[in-house]
């Protein structure tokens, strides 16, 4: 039978939008499962004001077929056949006529009973009893109340629509009692509109210009740009977060093209493109690489036939070119390092001071990174950006667009003439912003970048502040996996602890703290992004746990063991090693630790097993130092028949206590050689 | 249609729906939700519905009057309902069409934008709304003042007065609008966004403004205590116009900043506390 659900709010934004439905079509699915209703067909859509999910589910629960057992058959009945008072008894507790009792076999013995069926609950009951307890349960990100009602949503519900099996479905939620009607689009058409059927439905929305499925409206959109960039020869400025706002933001899109005075092509694409899209939601129009005088927006409208749209976004992005153009000859007036005296009065987290305490941590840590990294004849331009690359936060551009912190600094420094490794370390240096973001490309920003987080990480975790689940006030979570990813993009090879160390360090006593623990933290903080790191790119998770066990001191190695397991995993060689591993990882459980005496290796296999190791070790470690983690891993795949061997003919738990030490000492020499490459106990064998 | 017509035409239009039409606040507010019309009562639980015209100063906002679209005061029109009616975004549109805008031929749009002040502990959730691109309107339902929960809920509309009248004219300059039919933005306003661009940010003696601040805040603390909890509250709002006009003057460090920000939310909590917990008596 069909269902139709369709909440109707005001405006809720477009992430919301997303997650609701998902939420909406998951809960509705496990409740109706749980209690084995079919379910043909469950659908959702979305808009910004509306939630809806629609389907064909099955009319009720299936009837089901119930044994009752009575009273023994040899006391039901009487000698003379006819049923005893407890035979009685028991059809009249069961509601049926004694002739209704048949004879059932148990394991017991015959008994009397009887089959009922008992009927299936209807599936509009039970969506009647669930829907309320869905629609409240809905959380978002932010949530709110309105009027004098307790419940809390994105935004004000309005009305809620609910047919089954096309009747209308009654119940309530937060004293609102569902309804049979909608209305069409929220300017063009209000009136109610009432609906019986699911076409019914989808007709007339259609009629009432509300579409309903947010891929149509993406086509519409992208369809209405073509023709109208067609005329002018031009490309649409790709901008996904921009397009899926605009999606859910409009219940039927019209696409206008609008155009600005072209003096302002002279700002920088970065400031105009902002200017575009902040506030405005415009996208810009580009030719090639070209920026071109115009602007494409999305109305929710159903044309633009006095051209008031366009003429009014034209107006008003106008007004904010040319306070860009304002700030921007403003700001050039003053040279960075002028203004640079103005950090201090910026904070960066109450308890760690201001920007300028920042940038004074920033340049010690930068100039040790480039250090690490042999970049010791850059130092002047690393120490350069580093000094810099805050004081753009003090410009009136970025206080009027802060998304551009850090491009806008880049750029001014450009203006105002530093070498580019300079000016790009700026523009670069909070890249990336996600994993999917580039890294910096210059050396001066990906040492800044790294410096600048690893700042904020040690800081703010040394100042007590915690990371958990949807509470990360600084980012904490996205420092990290920027600078993991700097370091893998940019195959940087530093150990990673003193960075830590070094980083603390120049925070000196600032901080509350221990300095142990708080390397501890953020190791531990590091492991764990690596592993979403990993495990988001792919890569098995015991495979990843193996490769993170020993240790991130060497982040960029970490990353060359996990790919090195990854690429071994299906060699015919991997399992029997994981399962020598594992075997040795047994034997020398609990074990302490004993010294290899090579002079009592007794037998002819742990002497063989003996050198075999010794010549693999010689050669693995090199590799090892080198990061050749695959090649390694398969001269490790070596020691295999000469382990087997020993297993197979050496006694390791002999009564020679001298002997038993000696063999548990050169299993523990192995042991540690196989755990530089990874933890291989971790790692799981199906079947 | 004048920015007195859109002034007078608002107010007609509110007062149907049942606000009382206050007169605005005679100390200096950085926007119309600081007034004691809008902050007292939103805290308790009953009925209130009232529309008022407020100048609101944002000191670093000044331009010396050289920029068409950006002035330390301008004017908003400010309405509370409590509890917010449930078609109140339809009400809002209606207000629009007694302004002459027909809705149908423009792009509408409700953008979401939630609201903060922490100064006075507030926040609320909702709307910018966006009239072919441009901001005319905030669309709040509020949460919170004064640290404590609204409820019921009062929905907050402000419109920007300015903005909207550039509209409804056509023009680019704020300045060439006309206030009456004889009289312009420019001749009542010019001015004083001049001169006092120039107090703002370079003549505001700053040592006064640090004094001034301390005293007031003293003065609002001996008021709580003795419960006079309004005039408290104006001391409050003065403060907090100081702290702007010492932030526009560019002499706010970091740590002051916040300081000088909690200080405010202090007092004005400790107001809103002990507004509500008398209310509950009577």
């Amino acid at each position: 039978m069909e269902f139709l659900l369709e909440i109707n709010t005001e405006e809720i934004p477009a992430s919301h939008v997303h997650a609701a439905i998902t939420q909406i079509e998951e809960k509705l699915q496990n409740e109706l499962l749980s209690v084995d209703i079919r379910i043909s067909k469950l659908e959702t859509f979305g808009t910004c004001r509306r939630l809806i999910a629609m389907g064909d589910f099955g009319e009720s629960q299936k009837d089901k077929l119930e044994q009752v057992i009575g009273p023994p058959k040899s006391v039901a009945y009487l000698a003379d056949g006819k049923p005893s008072p407890a035979a009685l008894g028991f059809a009249k507790s069961q509601g049926v006529n004694i002739n209704a009792l048949e004879v059932v076999q148990t394991e017991g013995g015959e008994y009397i009973g009887i089959n009922k069926v008992s009927k299936g609950k209807m599936t509009r009951d039970i969506l009647a009893e669930a829907l309320p307890r869905i629609i409240e349960s809905l959380s978002f990100p932010k949530m709110m109340r309105w009027g004098n009602n307790p419940m809390r949503f994105s935004r004000p519900i309005k009305n809620i629509l609910c047919l089954f099996g096309q009747k209308r479905l009654k119940f309530s939620v937060a004293g609102m009692d569902s309804s049979d009607s909608t209305t069409g689009h929220k300017i063009y058409f209000p009136q109610r509109i009432k609906v019986k059927t699911l076409s019914q439905y989808k007709d007339a929305l259609k009629k009432k210009k509300v579409i309903i499925d947010p891929l149509k409206r993406k086509k519409m959109i992208l369809d209405q740009s073509e023709r109208k960039l067609a005329s002018i020869d031009a490309q649409l400025f790709e901008d996904d977060l921009l397009m899926e706002k605009l999606c859910y933001d409009v219940e039927h899109p019209y696409v206008f093209l609008g155009s600005f005075p072209e003096e302002y092509l002279n700002l920088p694409l970065e400031v105009l493109s902002t200017a575009m899209k902040v506030g405005q939601n415009l996208f810009s129009v580009v030719k090639g690489r070209k920026q071109l005088p115009y602007f494409l927006g999305v109305a929710d409208a159903l044309n633009d036939a006095k051209s008031l749209i366009k003429k009014g976004n034209a107006r008003v992005l106008k007004a904010r070119l040319e306070d860009a153009k304002f700030f921007w000859e403003q700001d050039v007036k003053t040279s960075l390092k002028k203004r640079s005296g103005g950090l201090d009065r910026i904070i960066f987290q109450e308890k760690l001071g201001s920007y300028e305490d920042k940038v004074e941590r920033l340049k010690k840590i930068a100039v040790y990174i480039a250090g690490k990294l042999e970049l010791s004849n850059e130092k002047k331009e690393i120490l350069e950006t580093a000094e810099l690359c805050k004081i753009d936060l003090l410009t009136e551009m970025v206080r009027e667009f802060p998304s551009l912190q850090g491009r806008i600094g880049g750029l001014y420094a450009k203006h105002e003439g530093y070498p580019q490794n300079v000016w790009k370390g700026i523009y670069e240096h909070y890249l990336p912003q996600s994993l999917e973001d580039v890294s910096p490309s210059s050396f001066s920003g990906a040492i800044l970048s790294i410096a600048d987080k690893m700042d904020s990480i040690v800081g703010v975790f040394g100042v007590g502040e915690e990371v958990s689940g949807s509470k990360d006030p600084f980012g904490l979570r996205r420092n990290a996996q920027g600078v993991c990813k700097i370091i893998l993009d940019r195959k940087m090879n530093f150990p990673f602890f003193r960075l830590c160390d070094k980083v603390i360090a120049v925070y000196g006593e600032s901080l509350e703290m221990g300095k142990e623990e708080l390397k501890t933290h953020c190791v531990e903080f590091f492991e764990n992004r690596l592993q979403y790191i990993f495990e988001k790119w792919g890569y098995r998770y015991d495979l990843v746990n193996a490769a993170l066990a020993p240790g991130i001191d060497n982040i960029y190695f970490t990353y060359l063991k996990v790919k090195a397991l990854d690429s071994l995993k299906d060699s015919p060689q991997f399992e029997p090693l994981i399962h020598i591993a594992k075997r040795v990882n047994n034997i020398l459980r609990d074990q302490p630790k004993y010294k290899v005496n090579s002079e009592i290796l007794f037998e002819k296999e742990e002497r063989e097993l003996y050198t075999t190791f010794t010549i693999i070790r010689d050669n693995v470690l090199p590799l090892l130092a080198a990061g050749d983690y695959s090649r390694a891993q398969k001269m490790i795949f070596r020691i295999r028949s000469s382990i087997n061997t020993f297993f197979d003919e050496v006694m390791v738990m002999t009564d020679d206590k001298r002997a038993k030490r000696n063999r548990l000492a050169l299993l523990q020499e192995i042991s540690k050689l196989l755990f530089l490459i990874a933890d291989y106990s971790q790692i799981v064998i199906e079947g | 249609m004048s920015l007195q017509d859109l002034i007078m035409n608002l107010q007609k239009f509110w007062a149907a729906q049942g606000c009382y039409i206050a007169q605005p606040y005679d100390v200096e507010v950085g926007a119309g939700t600081m007034t004691p019309d809008t902050f007292f009562r939103v805290l308790d639980d009953r009925p209130w519905n009232v529309a008022y015209i407020q100048p609101s100063r944002r000191p670093a906002d000044g331009r010396y009057g050289e920029n068409p679209h950006r002035v330390q005061k301008h004017h908003q029109c400010q309405v509370i309902m409590k509890p917010s009616p449930q078609d109140i975004q339809n009400i809002y549109l209606k207000s629009l069409a007694t302004l002459g805008i027909d809705i149908r031929d423009h792009d509408i749009r409700f953008d979401e934008d939630d609201w903060e002040s922490p100064t006075i502990g507030a926040w609320g959730v909702g709307w910018q709304v966006l009239l072919d691109g441009l901001e005319i309107s905030q669309f709040t339902y509020f949460q919170q003042a004064g640290g404590i929960d609204c409820f019921p809920v009062p929905v907050e509309i402000t419109y920007g007065l300015e903005r909207l009248e550039m509209f409804l004219e056509g023009k680019e300059n704020m300045y060439d609008l006309q206030w009456s039919d004889d009289v312009t933005y420019r001749d009542l306003r010019y001015r004083e966004e001049k001169e006092f661009s120039e107090y703002n940010f370079n003549q505001a003696d700053i040592k006064l403004l640090r004094k001034s601040f301390a005293l007031y805040s003293k003065e609002a603390q001996k008021l709580i205590e003795k419960d006079l909890l309004l005039p408290s509250y104006d001391m409050c709002l003065k403060c907090s116009h100081l702290f702007n006009l010492l932030d526009s003057r560019g002499a706010v460090s970091v740590t002051e900043r916040v300081n000088l920000i909690a200080e405010i939310r202090g007092l004005v909590n400790q107001i809103a506390q002990k507004f509500t917990s008398k209310e509950s008596l009577t």
